[in-house]
């Protein structure tokens, strides 16, 4: 699943679990771009949001530093912050309590807002939303467990999306980019989303740059030649994506090195030659794990990757690049891995989300209504694996 | 809980800590919307192996949070249901070896981390589970072994929380107190729950060894972050109690004793009634806690010996019946709380045999 529960903290404690983050140009504004972050995989009705945690969103201004298999971003020190919180006292009961929140933007403005209200709150140069929704995630997650325990791309149609007709809890942000950049910085960003203890001092507990950078090409541990028993999402999620520290580096190359060159094994061919040193050509490209979004070129259905995918090839992007809610990031994220785009397009048997996204704010489609109580205590058999 | 003497007040203030942790009340709010959500995925059949483990590790984790043994029992259930489902799948033997030591069942929880192992988990989880059945029934040596080359290898919260609990329980207090102190001090979270339970133990250590202060201390600041960590409330009951703060005591067992399935509860309480001459009352939760106790240990014998044991020696005023039930508890565990136990069981047993004795004599 794409960033759903990678990590032990991130399974105890949901409110901190990024499930997901898309950035994608407003349907409704023209200039105007919409970030949206997904906390609380599986949320039931009495999900909230924790009231220490900072959600924001970490954008800078990026440059590209390099083309073709040493392909790299060049990074400004420059920072932009969106910072969400959110209070502990709510009036109501159970499913029916209400939440506070308050986000501040980068150009000072700070807007309130009552957590599930479905019209947000629109601001001077922002509009902001929070609460449940129905989460836009699609991939069929067993299917790439097996894979890596049959060693052969498991992907059946139709597919298995995990996370079908689930709720997260959303948050989603929209503002003008004249008015939030400075002029001369752009037209590329990264952003990164993150879950922090609010106050001082700060500790990051979870990061998200890119769909399934941790649960698929991080978690399995079976290939990797150094550190075969170390779970290392918890580590790399507590990293500054814009700068990673010295002391996992190694630890984090192993392990991409290893799970890209086993994903570019199962079609019967190399698409993806190691270097010298066993370096894929992919690794310094998705650890520097943040999403890309060019604010002057215009959305497309295969925006996701594409400005990485132009320059891995040595030309211009064409896109916005970022994430739409119904972009079918994991069939490029794995017709990339599998085949680097030198045969069919990978499918993993699953089209789009459960519900196709809307096309006016807040985008994301309305929680799953009343959903159905289980009977207790049975359990279904399921699809044997690991959690990805 | 063993009977309490006041020392003299610590110089410390937990409470004073200013770590934020989600407020208490959303915890509990978003721990029932996790169990929700992913209830709905496991009944419809989506929920991986690893994923049913999780939840059945929420559902115990609710259980002891909030005293419920109904949800000890689901979660029991549901791990005996996942092994059953899934055979070959070290995950579903590591969920039932957890229920299963939860409820006292040491030998088979063992078993199950050798099936685990042999179906390949990780070797180092399962010698943490392993750890803990070692401490659990006394085997102290083995489970420092395991522990120290847990804090050696990463020293974390979860590893300094372990080593700080099995020196606790074997009366090392200073090494205790200092792992206490660096597990504190390595909390990377939002939830109030690990730090609650943390100092919940913390808390339980100096009851162990009869400095009121320090373990009322400690139980302000789990119930601080949650106020409604039912253990910590009871424990926190007890001390007043042993302070002499029995009103606040009373009313602070006196929901707990109504809503709770846990008789240790209403044992409790109708012991700190009784102990203040209110004895209709003392008698009324008496005989709810000894209902109680006889269904759950009709069920689940081991994993109720030493409460029930408890109950009997204090406000259920059965001696034989109290040390029948602290021998068979020793049976399970034969560590220094249980030979404790079983001693404090055989006094009355003794007295009231040399009462008859000399009675028959005369």
């Amino acid at each position: 699943m794409s960033d759903h529960g990678s990590g032990p903290r991130a399974l105890a404690d949901p409110t901190v679990d990024i499930a997901d983050m898309f950035v994608f140009p407003s349907p409704e504004r023209s200039g105007a771009l919409v970030l949206v972050l997904n906390v609380f995989p599986f949320a039931g009705p009495t999900a909230r949001f924790s009231d220490v945690v900072d959600y924001r969103f970490r954008i800078r201004p990026v440059s590209v530093a390099a083309r073709r298999a040493r392909a790299s971003f060049g990074v400004s020190d420059k920072e932009y912050t969106f910072s969400c919180r959110f209070a502990a006292t709510a009036a109501g009961n159970g499913s029916h309590v209400v939440q506070e929140g308050a986000c501040s933007a980068p150009n000072g403005e700070t807007v309130s807002f009552r957590v599930n209200d479905d019209a947000g709150i629109k601001g001077k140069t922002l509009r902001v939303f929070a609460g449940k929704r129905m989460d836009p995630f699609f991939f069929d997650g067993p299917a790439v467990l097996q894979s890596v325990a049959t060693r052969s791309l498991a992907f059946t149609k139709p597919g298995t999306s995990t996370v079908f007709h689930q709720n997260v809890l959303s948050i989603v942000i929209e503002f003008e980019v004249l008015t939030m950049f400075s002029i001369g910085d752009g037209p590329l960003f990264a952003v990164v989303g993150e879950t922090a203890t609010a106050g001082a001092p700060t500790n990051r507990l979870e990061r998200f740059g890119r769909p399934d950078v941790k649960n698929v090409v991080m978690f399995p541990q079976d290939f990797d030649p150094l550190n075969r028993d170390l779970e290392l999402r918890e580590q790399y999620n507590q990293e500054d994506a814009f700068a990673l520290g010295p002391a996992y580096l190694a630890a984090y190359h192993s392990r991409m090195n290893a799970n890209l060159a086993f994903w570019d094994r199962l079609d019967g061919k190399i698409d993806w030659p190691l270097d010298a040193d066993g370096g894929h050509p992919l690794t310094e490209l998705l650890l520097a794990d943040f999403m890309v979004v060019d604010v002057s070129k215009p959305f497309a259905d295969d925006s996701f990757f594409e400005i990485e995918r132009m320059m891995l090839k040595g030309t211009p992007h064409k896109t916005c690049g970022g994430r739409a809610l119904d972009a079918d990031c994991m069939g490029t994220f794995m017709t990339v891995f599998v085949n680097g785009g030198n045969g069919a397009r990978i499918s993993h048997g699953i089209d789009g989300p459960a519900v196709t996204a809307s096309r006016t704010f807040p985008y994301l489609v309305p929680p799953e209504p009343n959903p159905p109580k289980p009977k207790r205590p049975a359990l279904a058999p399921s699809k044997e694996g690991a959690h990805p | 809980m063993t009977r309490l003497i006041a020392a003299p007040p610590a110089k410390e203030n937990a409470v004073a800590d200013a770590f934020p942790t989600t407020s208490g009340v959303l915890a509990m709010a978003n721990l029932r919307a996790q169990i929700e959500g992913q209830e709905r995925e496991a009944v419809a059949g989506r929920l991986t192996v690893i994923g049913q483990a999780g939840l059945i590790a929420l559902i115990a984790l609710r259980g002891h949070v909030l005293g419920c043994i109904a949800d000890y029992d689901r979660a029991e259930a549901l791990a005996e249901q996942l092994a059953r489902n899934a055979p070959s799948d070290p995950d579903a033997f590591l969920a039932r070896a957890r229920t299963r030591a939860m409820f006292h069942r040491f030998s088979h929880a063992l078993t199950d981390l050798d099936s685990a192992q042999r179906h390949g988990a990780n070797p180092r989880t399962v010698n943490a589970e392993r750890a803990a059945i070692f401490q659990a029934i006394g085997q102290y040596e083995q489970a420092l072994t395991i522990y120290n080359e847990a804090v050696k290898r990463r020293p974390d919260f979860n590893s300094f929380g372990d080593l700080a609990t099995l020196h606790a329980e074997r009366g090392q207090i200073a090494a205790a107190e200092n792992c206490f102190t660096e597990s504190r001090k390595r909390y990377r979270g939002a939830s109030p729950i690990p730090l609650a339970q943390l100092d919940f133990k913390r808390a339980q250590m100096w009851i162990a060894h009869h400095n009121l202060q320090r373990a009322h201390m400690w139980l302000d600041a789990a119930l601080h972050r949650l106020p409604q960590y039912a253990p910590a409330q009871g424990h926190l009951a007890e001390v007043e109690a042993a302070l002499g703060e029995t009103d606040s005591a009373i009313a602070r067992l006196r929901p707990l004793a109504s809503s709770s399935d846990d008789p240790d509860y209403a044992s409790q309480l109708a012991r700190i009634l009784g102990a203040v001459g209110r004895f209709d009352e003392a008698s009324e939760w008496r005989d709810r806690a000894a209902a109680r106790y006889d269904e759950l240990l009709e069920k689940k014998l081991e994993r109720f010996a030493d409460h029930a044991a408890e109950f009997w020696l204090e406000a259920g005023a059965d001696p034989h019946r109290a040390l029948w039930l602290a021998e068979k508890n020793l049976e399970v565990r034969p560590t220094r709380r249980a030979c404790e136990l079983v001693a404090r069981a055989t006094h009355p047993v003794m007295v009231h045999a040399r009462a008859d004795l000399t009675t028959s004599m005369l």
